[in-house]
């Protein structure tokens, strides 16, 4: 993540470089692990018009992705899992966006918007944050369900802020984070690294993959529909799933039985604003090395 | 329990506390009082003799010695003073609190190198909770328990609580010696009417949630009806939203179902849960009447 000169407006050259560092400085005092900063047009070869930052907010030269950690330490190491289903998660990334947007358009005088992650069209969102946390260099894509591992915490929670103002870039990651070199050697022994092991697709799973003989990644297999029935299952997906059957069901005995379920009650709940997770399996992170010692405390 | 004097003897023993604990315990009481805490206290995490199987510390984190709980965001002087009871119905909220927890969790494993993990805000299966906050605030010192339910804290009065189970040792507060309820007050009106403020505006045998029995001056029996709270205090809430669509589903005619569904009790049930309001519970009556914590609304 080092810093790579770019083209700079003349006139704000000088500042460039303090405004970064302050926006660091800002990101990681509001609970931000990691930062990175991208221009606009490293997203043109790889998203369509119309999803691009500056199709999203005209005029915008720079996209700050920040990361933070989820769960404890303490929460991977509690052997009720169903504490982490509720608990995994506390929106701490987008807290850092809107104090680093604030902080752009207050100080700097530039327009600074939160990026719109959420999906506006089946999974697909406005603007993706997993490839804005690669663009920016916080991370690689995985064999587990593609998530995006920073090379010291591995699983982390991105968001991003795009805005008007120029600022110098980081490089992206030129070494890949997954696979790590234990679960190449796990991989050569016995065909699966260990996310693929936790949830193969010939067994039921979601995982699949290959490591080529260089050690990085040759294909992988990511069966999405079937991780989000499980991973999802108290949420929005649950409640449109318990919903279309309330709604079929005409025996008004079973539905109200159904309404007042146990499921159907977490299902609301997976909704309700007090929640604060939105998933509900962890087992291919659980097993990943990467970051592991972020996790190893007293 | 308090930023302004932070415990170097043992609450129990007395005996002379490690210095490192007691100093990671006034820096952890002052990143909570920071963060918005009115009260913080540490219970041992051995003490939960009480909770059922499942729901002690160490069933969610083995590794756990202390549960740190905080205090606070109550509904404010000015809220209490509101005459249109439905402003705390739509603005009263534990949230700040649990975010609260999470933010401490992170510092104790970031500041200290322990495991910490905030209790969930949520429930766990058949609406039970993980771990039950007011035993944990009362082992923490924070508060008794009182006629009306909630944990009462001597200064404070009703407050809403959060709580982290850590691996960190520190220093035990509580349980307090003496029961905040029933005040003073309370007692002489029991004396003289054989009735509390919580229990006259509430009665369990006149249609309402509340029942006891003092004696001595002290709590010798409590009756609380949940279920009947849960219809009166979440009415608005998941528990509302649910009778509500239980209703829509039951009504045959279009016109009216599209009446149930664009109408104020549906569409308040949906700004109650989503992100968008910030109550859960919408009756306030029992606490209203409270001696507990008055002094504090009492404002110009």
């Amino acid at each position: 993540m080092a810093s790579v000169a770019a083209a700079i407006d003349p006139g704000e050259d000088a500042l460039a470089e303090p405004r970064a560092a302050a926006i660091r400085k800002a990101a990681l005092a509001a609970g931000a692990d990691v930062v990175g900063i991208a221009p606009v047009h490293r997203w043109d070869e790889f998203v369509p018009e119309g999803c691009r930052p500056y199709d999203i907010l005209p005029g915008a030269k720079s996209v700050i992705a920040v990361g933070v950690r989820g769960p404890t330490a303490g929460g991977w190491l509690s052997p009720e899992h169903r504490l982490m289903e509720v608990n995994g998660y506390d929106f701490a990334n987008d807290r850092v966006v809107h104090v680093l947007a604030d902080h752009i358009e207050r100080e700097y005088r530039y327009r600074a918007i939160m990026a719109p992650g959420l999906p506006i069209a089946g999974h697909q969102p406005l603007f993706s944050m997993m490839l804005a946390a690669v663009l920016t260099g916080l991370g690689t894509r995985s064999l587990a369900a593609n998530i995006i591992l920073n090379p010291k915490y591995g699983l982390l929670y991105y968001s991003a802020c795009i805005t008007t103002l120029e600022l110098p870039p980081d490089s992206m990651l030129e070494q890949d984070v997954c696979p790590h070199p234990m679960c190449v050697q796990v991989y050569k022994h016995g065909g699966k690294t260990p996310c693929m092991a936790a949830c193969p697709k010939d067994e039921g799973g979601c995982l699949d993959g290959a490591i080529g003989d260089d050690g990085r990644i040759e294909s992988s297999y990511y069966d999405r529909e079937r991780c989000v029935s499980r991973a999802m299952n108290f949420g929005i997906n649950s409640f449109q799933k318990a919903l279309e059957q309330i709604a079929n069901e005409d025996d008004p005995e079973r539905r109200r039985t159904m309404i007042h379920s146990d499921f159907f009650g977490r299902s609301c709940e997976g909704i309700a604003f007090f929640k604060e997770s939105v998933a509900q399996c962890f087992e291919c992170m659980r097993v990943c090395p990467i970051g592991r010692a972020e996790r190893k405390l007293k | 329990m308090n930023a302004d004097d932070p415990a170097t003897t043992d609450a129990k023993t007395g005996a002379t506390m490690d210095s490192t604990m007691a100093a990671n315990k006034a820096e952890l009481v002052e990143f909570a009082r920071k963060g918005g805490a009115l009260v913080t206290g540490v219970a041992d995490a051995g003490a939960f003799a009480a909770a059922m199987a499942g729901q002690r510390p160490t069933d969610l984190l083995p590794e756990a010695k202390t549960v740190i709980v905080v205090g606070g965001a109550p509904p404010r002087a000015g809220d209490w003073q509101v005459p249109n009871y439905l402003h705390m119905e739509t603005t009263s909220t534990s949230d700040r609190m649990f975010a609260l927890a999470n933010r401490i969790a992170q510092f104790v494993e970031r500041r200290f190198g322990y495991y910490a993990v905030a209790v969930p805000s949520g429930v766990d299966r058949a609406r039970q909770p993980f771990l039950s906050l007011a035993l944990a605030a009362e082992l923490a010192g924070c508060g008794t328990p009182s006629l009306a339910g909630p944990v009462l804290n001597p200064e404070h009065g009703f407050l809403y609580f959060a709580a982290l189970l850590t691996s960190l040792p520190l220093p035990v507060d509580g349980p307090l010696a003496e029961p905040v309820c029933p005040a003073p007050e309370c007692r002489t009106m029991w004396d003289e009417q054989g009735t509390t403020p919580c229990l006259a505006v509430c009665p369990i045998d006149a249609g309402g949630c509340l029942g006891g029995r003092l004696e001595n001056g002290r709590v010798a029996e409590r009756r609380y009806d949940v279920a009947r709270c849960t219809t009166r205090s979440q009415n608005s809430f998941i528990p509302g939203f649910q009778k509500a669509l239980e209703a829509v589903f039951d009504e045959p005619d279009k016109e009216r179902r599209r009446m149930i569904l664009w109408g104020s009790q549906f569409t308040r049930t949906l700004w109650s849960m989503s992100y968008s309001n910030v109550s859960q519970c919408q009756c306030f009556e029992c606490m209203r009447v409270c001696p507990a914590g008055r002094a504090r609304r009492e404002l110009r």
